[in-house]
């Protein structure tokens, strides 16, 4: 696994990657997000959740395809980035209001 | 799965049953076992309730499922299914997962994604619960968010691979927006993959609605293909059409039963046969409920249970006014002998009112049936036929030996008019026509039997005559072509008998005049007979003077003639005779 190591950072805190295995698309999800992520000069790589390994997750957290991008937070609606993020203005987008 | 075991598998098709027992039978014993069952159709057909159902099917008998839902959430299904008599099976989270997916519908989606997670918590969920039932209630909200719409129709190829190789009978529902699709709008193809595939559809007729179910495919097995009536009540979904009898012969009963009218019975040879079907016919007011109601009285008098449907009229009302013809129901709706209910034909679709007569033939399981009318059943509103659910109600009661009378309203404007209950009447062994016979002023019912099958019925046409004393038909009177009835017969025949007093008093008088005729001409004839005496006396008296005269006479005569010859002469002349004798 790629994570690049900050720890506690931000990204750990606010953001999870819903994933499965090593499936193509996971994959691609990867390093679309990496990508961006380099682009917007941001640190850090989300907590991962694999729901082939557990799959109550996805009941718990709601999330039903993958891979999937959550943003939580305190003060603010969580949102959900389905797909292997390879539309890179969307997810800009989505980074941009972290 | 190698090729080989796959054909097995299909080889042998193993179904599981829904409980619904209509699908059941459409379906001949349920869906595939192992693998996905697509249900498609507008919004409001049915497809949640369908999958609720099955699966609180399942839940009592014991087996468990999983419900996820991408239209609704799970407050909202149970509120729905809580609706249903089996709703609260559905809370049962030892058995069940209702699985909350709605939010799925408005996600933000940045690219192509897998349901590998989706199947891995399916899997999770399915063994949780010990369940083999899977329900995915509007899969294609989901996947219409798949960039390509090839990638989702794999998607759903691997959803029905996973579910035949773990062994789920799944459900897939999907929306079209009514163009009669096989499919969802977002899933072009998907019916040439799935094995089986369910279609759901609504119409509206005369302003109601009209579901419909039809299976559009369901490879390696037979299956009902027609599109069938589908109805909800309380108890979910229905398939009223749905043939669940036995299809055996039924051996034809030869008993008859009475009609609780002596004079009908001996018109129709003896009485109706045991399960057959009469109809009679007939404008309102020719009695068509009184017949019947005599027709169930006579039957609770058997100890027999009947059961008379009535549309449109309060039961208290028919036994109030049967009353008034001295039929009396009320002690036979007392002893539960006799079910009297009343139906509204405008409240619900025929396909309703089959079902519903179904149901209360289930209850009462009755000997005799009555449905008055049945053409109120005809008019309610259908997107078939309404006529089917009279047939298949008739093949009902056929199989059971219900013996069944319906009447039916024939037309105002032309009573004459047979024909337009030849539907009806073709399905009927018996058909009475009843009609208002208008002469001299006064109506008179007649009745006459058209046809009755397997009986030599009379071909004449009676007067029905009602009084308190109850119901009875009468010989009408024949009027060189015509035939009277009512104050028109009477009056004729009181004209008869008056002629006919009158032709008796006249050959009264005419044989006493004859008597005395005789008695005359016997007096006469003794007259005669005393004048016929006196003259032969007369005439033998003078006979007998005549010959005393001429012997008189004769004598007379000698002795003139002596006193005139000699005594000697004389005797000389006889002694020489004497000798001349005796010298010889």
């Amino acid at each position: 696994m790629s994570q690049k190591s900050t720890p506690a950072n931000l990204l750990s805190r606010h953001l999870i990657l819903f994933v499965t295995g090593d499936a193509p698309r996971t994959r691609r999800a990867r390093r679309n997000l990496a990508a961006a992520l380099s682009e917007a000069g941001i640190d850090g790589w989300p907590r991962e959740i694999d729901l082939l390994e557990e799959p109550r997750q996805a009941l718990d957290f709601g999330m039903f395809a993958t891979p999937a991008l959550l943003r939580t937070g305190e003060q603010r609606p969580r949102t959900v980035l389905y797909g292997d993020l390879s539309d890179e203005a969307t997810l800009s987008q989505f980074l941009g209001e972290l | 799965m190698t090729p080989t075991q796959k054909d097995q598998v299909e080889l042998a098709l193993v179904k599981r049953a829904t409980g619904i027992r209509s699908l059941d039978a459409v379906t001949r014993g349920g869906l595939p076992a192992r693998g996905a069952t697509l249900i498609v159709g507008e919004p409001g057909c049915g497809k949640t309730i369908l999958g609720l159902q099955i699966l609180a099917g399942a839940l009592s008998r014991g087996e468990g499922g999983v419900f996820m839902s991408f239209e609704e959430s799970s407050t909202q299904l149970l509120r729905n299914a809580a609706t249903f008599s089996w709703g609260g099976l559905l809370h049962d989270a030892s058995r069940c997962e209702v699985i909350d997916a709605k939010g799925m519908k408005g996600a933000e989606f940045a690219g192509a994604f897998d349901i590998e997670g989706l199947l891995a918590m399916l899997a999770s969920c399915a063994n949780r619960v010990e369940g083999t039932w899977i329900v995915l209630d509007g899969i294609d909200q989901l996947l219409r968010h798949q960039p390509d719409q090839e990638q989702a129709i794999e998607q759903v190829a691997q959803i029905n691979d996973w579910c035949e190789r773990q062994g789920y009978t799944l459900l897939l529902t999907g929306k079209h927006s009514g163009d009669r699709l096989t499919r969802p709008e977002h899933l072009a193809g998907i019916e040439f993959l799935l094995p089986t595939i369910f279609v759901l559809s609504s119409i509206l007729v005369d302003r109601r609605l009209h579901r419909r179910f039809r299976i559009a495919k369901y490879r390696g097995t037979h299956h009902d293909p027609d599109e069938l009536a589908l109805l909800i009540d309380d108890d979910g979904i229905h398939l009223p059409y749905a043939n669940t009898a036995d299809e055996e012969e039924v051996m034809a009963s030869s008993q008859r039963i009475g009609t609780g009218i002596e004079r009908l019975d001996d018109v129709l040879g003896g009485g109706l046969y045991q399960g057959s079907t009469t109809l009679i016919s007939g404008q309102p007011g020719t009695s068509k409920t009184t017949l019947a109601a005599a027709f169930v009285e006579a039957a609770c008098e058997r100890g027999e249970r009947a059961l008379f449907v009535s549309f449109d009229e309060l039961a208290s009302r028919i036994v109030r006014n049967v009353a008034s013809v001295g039929i009396d129901l009320q002690p036979h709706i007392d002893s539960d002998r006799l079910a009297l209910q009343t139906h509204t034909s405008w409240h619900s679709l025929a396909e309703q009112h089959f079902m519903a007569l179904q149901q209360r033939i289930d209850e009462v399981r009755p000997h005799c049936l009555v449905i008055d009318p049945a053409s109120a059943l005809l008019k309610a509103s259908s997107a078939q036929s309404p006529h089917i659910a009279l047939e298949r109600l008739l093949d009902r009661t056929r199989r059971d030996g219900i013996t069944t009378l319906l009447t039916s309203l024939s037309s105002d404007e032309d009573p004459s008019d047979e024909s337009t209950l030849t539907h009806v009447s073709t399905l009927a062994d018996t058909w009475i026509v009843l009609r208002y016979e208008i002469r001299g002023g006064e109506r008179n019912r007649a009745l006459s039997v058209v046809k009755s099958r397997g009986t030599a019925h009379s071909n004449q046409v009676r007067e029905l005559v009602l009084s308190s004393c109850g119901v009875d038909l009468a010989d009408v009177y024949q009027y060189g072509t015509e035939v009277l009835m009512g104050t028109a017969r009477v009056e004729k025949e009181s004209e008869e008998e008056a002629a006919r007093q009158r032709q008796k008093r006249e050959r009264e008088q005419r044989r006493r005049f004859l008597g005395r005729q005789i008695d005359k001409t016997l007096l006469q004839i003794s007259e005669q007979e005393t004048e016929l005496q006196r003259l032969r006396a007369e005439l033998e008296d003078e006979s007998a003077y005549q010959g005393s005269s001429d012997r008189e006479l004769a004598r007379h005569h000698e002795t003139i003639r002596q006193r005139r010859e000699p005594e000697n002469t004389l005797n000389r002349e006889k002694r020489q005779t004497r000798r001349q004798e005796d010298g010889q």
